[in-house]
């Protein structure tokens, strides 16, 4: 997802840059105030281990492989503020260094893998823990929210793509969401499986959140949620309003389109479409909550299996 | 004269409630190289972690540290630490900066010296582990041995008066080795050497401290202790080689 | 899949290019992406000249052509995307060739700019423009120990497919996972001994 230059116009990066500086400021202040000295060489290792943890190719099917993106995870480890800051970090290392994701675009893309996916994830997560508590419960919230900011992280780029011109909106929206929506599945079940492991071997780091002990959080939770309000506000809501036509030539031409592309890529587009349901608008709607509320099955059953099943059935041998 | 070192009845527990040393009592005399033995987990490192203050996180009551005739306490951590150089197990935990020259410059920038200084001993210290040159060069591209090296300088531009090393020979090829050997016979500071390599502490030290599970079992000139074949292998250790050929007349 | 990213970090080499101050090619590398995003397809010249600049640079840099092409190459799964998608759509805003070109150069930019410029320098230009220290040092640490734990990572993933016996996707998914877990782990203790080192060389 990371969006190469060239993709985005001057004012989206411009304002995406905006809202991303301001975040990653308050974050690095917060980090700052609260953080414990012995913790923050972690930050720059947390990045590292990041950007390692990416390197690891899991396979799919024919050929296929996925990779962690491991926003939820960094949140749900170390609280969102420093997964701010790490997230960033990452980004910031693979445009410079690497010239993965584009410098003009670094702004957006901080955005949407930094901001809208470590905040919303970490909100989700939150949420759901405190609905279903004990480690399955943990464990489901996790996988579910990491394939909720996915699939949000998706939608901020094709709203970002969408306002620059570069696609329409119609064609970007279902595109990148039903894509996500697949690959979001991915990355709830890999950052459950890791966050299993880190469970089962050092219960204590998964205690490191900043946010479980400071009492002035939920105003700054407030903050950060504002920010990733107003950014898919400002890139989603102004196009999402001419949605009904746009997606109904979309669908037809994706259903037409489902033939001839590769599967991974239209299949999910193709499912969008419920022929049960007649207006567009409301198909995407039952489209998403259906997607949705799939999503959140698997993450339980999936959190079911992970806390029953204990003991790692790779482990390795006892010395 | 004031000891180099001394520590008097030093404890300390693992936040498990595991007891790492119990009651460690030795000094060490000015410009001395003491060697310090002990099986795997005999504690060690935890020992060296002490010298320098980095543990207890807490510093204890009554003080069980002097460096200099000075006792370790809160107060005085910075002085301590300014004069105990430690050198890590692990040279990539050291090695914490993307460059030499960075690395190397951290222990004097943090002294609070001003650049020209800081260059000066950057300079001299790269200069004393023969690694001129190296300033740019990227720490994780160095071989193990430049690795070893460029740590021994971070903590030589400080300019400590004492050098506690942490099996500093334990990856280094026999040529490394022999350098390392070399470089510190060259430095004149107070040095504490944990290591396993007990070739290199038969070569370098004039005594030993021999530690199990956190009490100190032996202390004395290197070759009597380890001589004692029982001893040795009563606490995890054994006679090196090297003093099975060494003529009798060299072994008292 | 994705090591080859790292391909280019071991070159070191010395050229007018690489000896320019960071901080001139940090400009200048900011004023060719923006120039590039603006300008609209009809001022054809802008992009040949841009593209004569680079070209000129890299051969100075003396940075090969084949690696040049081959990282351009890998920028392709983006543009595919957008332009399938851009096909299907009746209206389409930005024609995708002019998308290809610009982004094309400006990766070509950033590939010049990274490849001549050491990260630590870029670090001291950041360290100049006043980005908080917090930033600073976890992009150093970060730098500095990208490589040791992707190393690391495929040391375990060796040593664990190494013990792998069966085929089965499940497991094969569940070993990964563990790597990573593991590889989570090891970061945090050794985030804990270099906090340490810091502190052994007076670090407040």
């Amino acid at each position: 997802m990371h969006i190469p230059d060239g993709f985005i116009d001057g004012r989206t990066a411009a304002l995406a840059a905006a809202l991303s500086a301001t975040g990653l400021g308050l974050a690095l202040r917060q980090v700052r105030r609260e953080l414990a000295p012995k913790r923050m060489p972690l930050l720059g290792l947390a990045a590292a281990f990041l950007f390692a943890a990416q390197m690891i190719n899991f396979p799919v099917a024919g050929g296929t492989s996925g990779h962690l993106t491991g926003a939820v995870l960094v949140a749900a480890l170390l609280g969102p503020a420093p997964a701010v800051v790490v997230l960033s970090t990452v980004l910031i290392v693979q445009c410079f260094l690497f010239a993965d994701g584009g410098v003009l675009a670094l702004g957006a893309n901080i955005f949407n893998m930094a901001l809208v996916a470590a905040i919303s994830g970490h909100a989700i997560y939150r949420c759901v823990w405190r609905l279903l508590p004990g480690t399955s419960g943990r464990l489901a919230a996790l996988a579910f929210a990491a394939w909720c900011s996915t699939v949000l992280a998706s939608i901020a780029c094709a709203g970002e793509l969408a306002f620059s011109g570069t696609v329409t909106w119609s064609a970007a929206f279902p595109a990148m969401a039903g894509l996500h929506m697949l690959i979001g599945l991915g990355e709830g079940c890999i950052s459950a499986l890791v966050f299993a492991t880190i469970l089962r071997t050092r219960p204590d780091l998964a205690a490191q959140d900043l946010s479980m002990r400071s009492d002035g959080n939920r105003r700054r939770r407030a903050g950060y949620g504002l920010l990733v309000a107003l950014g898919l506000a400002v890139f989603v809501t102004p196009l999402a309003s001419s949605l009904p036509d746009g997606l109904e030539t979309v669908a037809t031409r994706l259903g037409f389109e489902h033939r001839a592309a590769p599967p991974l890529v239209s299949a999910p587009a193709a499912d969008y479409r419920i022929s049960a349901v007649k207006s567009p608008a409301a198909t995407t709607a039952a489209a998403g909550v259906i997607g949705t509320l799939a999503a959140f099955g698997l993450a339980l059953l999936l959190g079911r299996t992970l806390a029953a099943r204990g003991a790692d059935p790779v482990a390795p041998p006892r010395r | 004269m004031t000891a180099a070192i001394e520590v008097k009845d030093l404890h300390y527990r693992y936040h498990d409630g595991t007891a790492a040393l119990r009651g460690i009592c030795f000094a060490a005399a000015p410009g001395e190289c003491v060697g310090l033995l002990g099986a795997n987990g005999s504690g060690k490192s935890t020992l060296l972690l002490h010298l320098n203050g980095i543990l207890p996180e807490t510093p204890g009551n009554p003080p069980a540290i002097w460096i200099d005739g000075e006792a370790l306490s809160r107060g005085s951590l910075e002085r301590i630490r300014r004069k105990v150089g430690l050198v890590f197990q692990d040279p990539d935990d050291q090695l914490f900066c993307p460059t030499v020259r960075e690395d190397v410059a951290f222990g004097p920038e943090q002294l609070g010296l001003s650049q020209n200084q800081v260059a000066l001993r950057v300079q001299r210290a790269l200069a004393m582990v023969s690694l001129d040159g190296y300033e740019q060069r990227n720490t994780h591209h160095l071989s193990r041995g430049e690795k070893r090296r460029v740590c021994i300088a971070g903590v030589l531009a400080c300019e400590p008066t004492v050098l506690a090393l942490d099996e500093p020979t334990s990856d280094l090829d026999p040529r490394g080795r022999r350098e390392f050997k070399t470089l510190l016979a060259g430095i004149p500071a107070t040095k504490l050497i944990a290591s396993q390599d007990l070739e290199m502490v038969v070569e370098m030290c004039s005594r030993v401290i021999v530690l199990d599970h956190g009490l100190i079992v032996a202390t004395g000139p290197t070759l009597q202790v380890l001589n004692d074949e029982a001893l040795m292998l009563a606490h995890g250790l054994e006679r090196p080689h090297i003093l099975r050929h060494m003529h009798p007349h060299e072994r008292s | 899949m994705r090591f080859h990213l790292l391909e280019h970090a071991h070159v070191t080499s010395d050229s007018p290019v690489h000896r320019l101050p960071a901080e001139i090619k940090l400009a200048a590398t900011l004023a060719v992406l923006i120039v590039t995003v603006v300008m609209p397809l009809s001022r054809g010249g802008c992009f040949a000249a841009v593209a004569a600049a680079l070209v000129a640079s890299a051969a100075v840099a003396r940075i090969p052509a084949g690696f040049l092409l081959r990282r351009l190459l890998l920028l392709s799964p983006f543009v595919i995307g957008v332009a399938v998608v851009n096909s299907l759509s009746a209206v389409a805003s930005v024609p995708w060739q002019l998308v290809l070109m610009r982004s094309g150069l400006c990766l070509a930019t950033v590939l010049l700019l990274s490849n001549t410029t050491p990260f630590s320098e870029l670090l001291r230009v950041l360290r100049r423009l006043r980005v908080p220290p917090v930033m600073i040092t976890t992009l150093a640490l970060m730098y500095r120990y990208l490589f040791v734990l992707a190393e690391e990572a495929e040391r375990m993933q060796r040593a664990r497919t190494g013990r792998t016996f069966t085929r089965r996707r499940g497991i094969h998914w569940s070993v990964l996972a563990s790597v990573a877990g593991q590889l989570f782990v090891r970061a945090t203790e050794r985030s804990e001994r270099i906090y340490d080192a810091m502190c052994a060389r007076g670090w407040k």
